[in-house]
């Protein structure tokens, strides 16, 4: 754990401990290391990512957020995000935040506190939303450990 | 073959991605499993942001349901069955209600299952519908003059509203499901006539025609008939969507009878001046020309029966020269007072010559119209005309033919009845004769 790590674990939301490569759920900047990121290094996370375009079509949906909603990758990857990947988030919670952004252009960062149906069940987690303009993909991330 | 594996994930994705909302409580809410589309409908009104238990997400909007299903001693059953939820009441203007619909089903003593779904379109069609039909009821609450007939696509009329009785009389029971034909005397209308009548008003957008129409006792009066086709709206995408072109194109009508019988007089005398004999008041040659045109087109669109009479004073000539042309005038009015009162209000009866009377009757077979023709003939041969106490006595001929697919036109139709007319003068006059094939033409030639 770097120092970093650690002042942004008191900082942050907090209940995520820092995994190897040291990207948590909570932090900072974290669009540009997701952009960057590969196929195996978001699979090495410990919370869920769902990358999608301007279009909502989703781009990345790594292991943790597959194995948790019982989906593999490719049935998901291609599909539309509030329609054929998470209806449960078609709602002015969430979707209609990220369409805001778009429309205005501005940069959307929050966390909220949400129930996802993940196989099923009702799980609650903390969702981060995130859009950058100057980002092609826009980001929901998935925390499971609250 | 697809591995369980593979079976299970397309489940998931099935119940991921199902329209409506799913859940399976317990008995006292806690969600057991639940749907992605639950969680989009719910998480919005869950105050403590948590979907453990419906009864709980529901709270604020149908505080009710954990008594509802407490109270509920069925062993199983439906507990309600679509019920609506108002969430809210809107922004007028800007956002309409937001309505869910929920059912609820007692599985057994511990489940329960909960369908939910978003309802708040359909609601405010349904809105939509009442507030027109309130709109409608207020309008024809307070007309006086019209009647408004709602047709189905073969003239049946489905409903009665009270402006038909106000203006007909007729009550619910003489109307609905019967044709359109009572609003109309007997004989002023046929089959085809009324089925023409449709199809115009599809052709032209509306089909307009002024007469008589019939009250409850039988009595006339003098009524404008408009019939405009009703379209069902294709614009509805989002509701009927797709479906709607699969379906066959629902055709019905409205029908308004405007009752003008003051304003008959003038009508009458306007159309008179323009379409009607000035000696004797029957259709004079353009009015009957007209609508013999357009019965024949109607009968080649949608074959049925169709007969011409064409009749004769018989030595009118005579007449003319012994008593002088004033008497001749009289007998003419004499033979076309006859030829209204014995043929129907359908039937177009014409003046087309000096002594030539033509009879177009639609619907109407040879046996038929040679009855009605036969009819005639003998009334006139049973009357006469008094004129200053002379009764002067007269005979008809008349000839008739029945189109059939081989008349190429009016022309010839024509022609094989003055064939016909003919014939009966040279067997001797006052009777009827019927065109048959080789019958000769004789000199005059009857056109427009």
């Amino acid at each position: 754990m770097t120092i970093a790590d650690a002042t942004l674990e008191k900082a942050g939301a907090g209940t995520v401990p820092p995994t190897e490569g040291g990207t948590r759920f909570s932090q900072e900047n974290i669009v540009p290391l997701l952009n960057a990121f590969g196929r195996q290094e978001l699979d090495a996370l410990d919370f869920g990512v769902i990358g999608f375009d301007q279009e909502t079509v989703v781009r990345q949906y790594n292991r943790f957020e597959s194995e948790c909603a019982g989906l593999a990758p490719e049935h998901v990857v291609g599909q539309r995000m509030f329609t054929s990947v998470a209806p449960c988030m078609n709602n002015f919670m969430v979707a209609q935040r990220f369409e805001d952004a778009l429309v205005n252009g501005t940069e959307l960062d929050a966390v909220i506190d949400y129930v996802l149906t993940l196989r099923m069940r009702p799980v609650k987690v903390r969702l981060r939303l995130l859009a950058r303009p100057d980002s092609e993909l826009r980001y929901v991330l998935v925390d499971r450990s609250g | 073959m697809a591995t369980l594996e593979e079976e299970h994930q397309a489940l998931l994705q099935f119940l991921y991605l199902a329209p409506v909302g799913l859940a399976q409580l317990k008995m006292d809410g806690e969600i057991v499993m639940i749907n992605p589309l639950s969680a989009q409908l719910l998480m919005p009104l869950s105050r403590d942001g948590n979907l453990n238990n419906l009864f709980t997400a529901l709270e604020t909007i149908a505080p009710e349901l954990r008594h509802l299903c407490a109270s509920f001693k069925e062993p199983y059953g439906m507990i309600c069955d679509a019920a609506r939820l108002q969430v809210n009441a809107g922004i007028p203007g800007k956002s309409d209600p937001q309505i869910l619909s929920l059912t609820l089903l007692k599985l057994d003593a511990a489940r329960l299952m909960a369908v939910i779904s978003d309802v708040s379109l359909q609601v405010k069609r349904e809105r939509q519908l009442q507030q027109h039909e309130a709109w409608l009821n207020a309008i024809l609450q307070g007309m006086t003059d019209y009647a408004l007939v709602p047709l189905n696509s073969d003239g049946g009329i489905e409903q009665w509203n009270e402006s038909m009785e106000r203006v007909t009389g007729l009550d619910e029971a003489a109307v609905v499901g019967r044709s359109y034909s009572i609003f109309f005397p007997e004989g002023a209308a046929t089959k085809e006539g009324l089925a023409d009548r449709l199809h115009e008003a599809d052709q032209n957008g509306w089909s307009l025609q002024e007469g008589y129409c019939r009250r409850a006792g039988g009595t006339r009066f003098w009524a404008s008939t408009l019939i405009t086709p009703l379209r069902i709206r294709g614009g509805d995408a989002a509701f009927a969507g797709a479906l709607h072109v699969d379906l066959p194109e629902d055709h019905s009508y409205c029908l308004v009878i405007r009752d003008i019988d003051e304003k008959r007089e003038a009508s009458e005398s306007r159309r008179k001046a323009l379409l009607c004999d000035h000696l004797t008041g029957v259709a004079n040659r353009r009015a009957f020309f007209d609508a013999a045109e357009l019965e024949l087109s109607r009968m080649k669109r949608s074959p049925r029966p169709l007969s011409l009479v064409l009749f004769d004073a018989d030595s009118f000539k005579s007449i003319n020269d012994r008593y002088g042309h004033p008497v001749g005038d009289a007998v003419l009015r004499h033979f076309a007072l006859m030829l209204q009162e014995t043929f129907r209000q359908v039937d177009i009866v014409a003046r087309i010559g000096g002594e030539e009377f033509a009879v177009l009757l639609p619907s109407t077979s040879m046996p038929e119209a040679f009855a009605a023709a036969e009819r005639l003939r003998a009334a006139v041969e049973a009357s006469w005309v008094d004129i200053d106490g002379v009764r002067i006595a007269y005979t008809v001929s008349g000839g008739i033919v029945s189109a059939d697919a081989n008349v190429s036109g009016l022309d010839e139709l024509i022609k094989r009845a003055d064939a016909a007319l003919y014939e009966a003068k040279e067997a001797g006059r006052n009777r009827i004769r019927t065109w048959h094939p080789g019958q000769s033409r004789r000199l005059k030639m009857v056109t427009p």
